[in-house]
């Protein structure tokens, strides 16, 4: 009985050792996902850059965390990131399914370093709305839901009917999200049956 | 000679631009939140009032070495503060500031209670850190390709702070600095803004050859040492510290001097220093 033989004092020792270990492993771990956090883009799915936003790689420098375009807003859609973002802390943020950009290009005009560049509403690319056809109840044939073809503000434009099924034109899309905040189907990881896709963001569209 | 003896009433003159910068910064939000009344936005980062815009120098400079391009609106927003800069010298700390605005507030709370007349400075630096500071600022910037100051910058940080509060209904983190800031003035008044301000630092640099300076009246000066115990940088201008770079014009010791010999000037022609 090895076990045994030891003193209680070992004992204590090693499982001092162990939930040290657990500790200090626990802490690089957390350590290393908030710093892959405090360095990467908080661009993603539905978190997208206010209109004429230059690229993402630039973002960061140019803004200089001023506020005007949050204060600015009539719909309070963009957002301040907060300290937790690291280097991004600060920069403004879009959460689509919450309040989408309704493209008064209000923020567009008050932006004092050209971060976001003056751009005319329909030449806005925000990035790409895509339709999940696996979630979507008309793709699936549940229903015949038409809500992003409703609301969308380019009618029949960024948004068609094929065959009473929404397909979305890559061409007219600005990516504002007011299709994604109107989507009444919500997946289990908050993502809907229509969502934006920041494609634009690493390369200069306009 | 009478004209010169009149005392020049800074102190009110201070407190009424203070408090009118303060109270932009503060009813903006609201206004903009809940009126939609977007004429005037920001704060002492970028103010944008109207169609007449400005941007903080070092915020814009940051912005300017990180993504090296140039923006049209980004450079005459910055002229009027680079300006006010060259010719008035640091007066945005002096006169505008929010952070010098509510430690000034709070010196002059504190003296109600307190039979001392004026705050002793318990620790001091080498004045010329300001300098390192800038420069260790700049250099930061460029090395990490993200500016610093834009976010951390404490009288940006009230601003921020001010339009969390209505806009999000919170406080953040970050906004601990200002009060961080403002508890380091019971060590030494205006710990913060003497040394580690590379924004006070720029305008400073900006200020050198500034017209508006604390001239003194080497006759009626009886140099009593009241106005170097005034000054919240602790500079002694009996020896000309005032026509340093570190003088903000704040003119606190023009209303503390009692002979009247020292008055704030547009002085003609380049000086001296």
């Amino acid at each position: 009985m090895k076990t045994n033989s030891r003193t209680p004092e070992d004992k204590q020792a090693g499982r001092r050792l162990f939930i040290g270990g657990l500790l200090s492993s626990a802490l690089l771990a957390v350590g290393v996902r908030s710093e892959a956090r405090l360095l990467s883009s908080p661009v993603t799915t539905n978190r997208l850059r206010p209109p004429g936003a230059v690229t993402e790689n630039i973002f960061l420098g140019t803004c200089i965390r001023c506020g005007r375009c949050v204060e600015v807003c009539p719909y309070h859609c963009i957002i301040p990131l907060d300290s937790r973002h690291g280097v991004h802390a600060g920069t403004p943020l879009i959460f689509a399914e919450t309040i989408p950009c309704y493209l008064c290009m209000k923020c567009v005009e008050v932006c004092p370093t050209g971060t976001l560049r003056p751009v005319k509403q329909e030449a806005t690319r925000m990035g790409l709305a895509v339709v999940n056809r696996h979630l979507c109840y008309t793709w699936q044939s549940q229903t015949l839901c038409r809500t992003c073809y409703n609301i969308c503000p380019f009618t029949d434009k960024a948004i068609r009917l094929d065959e009473l099924r929404p397909v979305v034109n890559e061409k007219e899309c600005t990516g504002c999200g007011i299709c994604v905040h109107a989507c009444p189907i919500t997946a289990e990881d908050g993502s809907k049956a229509i969502n934006i896709e920041p494609l634009y963001s690493r390369v200069q569209m306009s | 000679m009478s004209e010169a003896k009149e005392r020049q009433h800074i102190r009110r003159w201070r407190l009424l631009v203070q408090s009118g910068a303060l109270l932009l910064i503060v009813i903006a939000p609201f206004l903009n939140f809940y009126f939609s009344i977007d004429f005037v936005q920001g704060w002492y980062q970028s103010l944008g009032i109207g169609k007449l815009w400005f941007v903080s120098p070092l915020e814009g400079l940051e912005s300017i070495l990180v993504a090296k391009r140039l923006y049209l609106p980004l450079l005459t927003a910055m002229v009027v503060p680079v300006l006010l800069a060259l010719f008035l010298g640091r007066v945005f700390c002096g006169w505008i500031c929010p952070i010098h605005f509510l430690s000034d507030l709070s010196d002059r709370f504190l003296k109600l209670f307190s039979r001392k007349k004026l705050r002793k400075d318990h620790f001091l630096l080498p004045k010329t850190i300001i300098w390192y500071v800038l420069l260790a600022e700049l250099l930061l910037t460029m090395i990490l390709g993200a500016p610093l100051f834009v976010f951390l910058s404490p009288p940006g940080l009230v601003g921020r702070e001010m339009m969390m509060v209505v806009f999000f209904k919170t406080l953040t983190l970050e906004g601990l600095i200002v009060v961080a800031v403002l508890i380091a003035n019971f060590v030494t008044r205006r710990f913060f803004c003497r040394y580690f301000c590379p924004l006070g630092g720029l305008l400073a640099f900006l200020g050198s050859k500034r017209k508006l300076r604390v001239a003194r009246d080497e006759e009626s000066c009886t140099e009593c040492g009241m106005c170097a115990r005034a000054c919240p940088l602790g500079l002694n201008p009996a020896i000309g510290e005032a026509e340093s770079n570190y003088c903000w014009n704040c003119g606190e010791c023009v209303e503390y001097c009692r002979e009247s010999s020292l008055t704030l000037t547009w002085v003609q022609g380049s000086s001296k220093r």
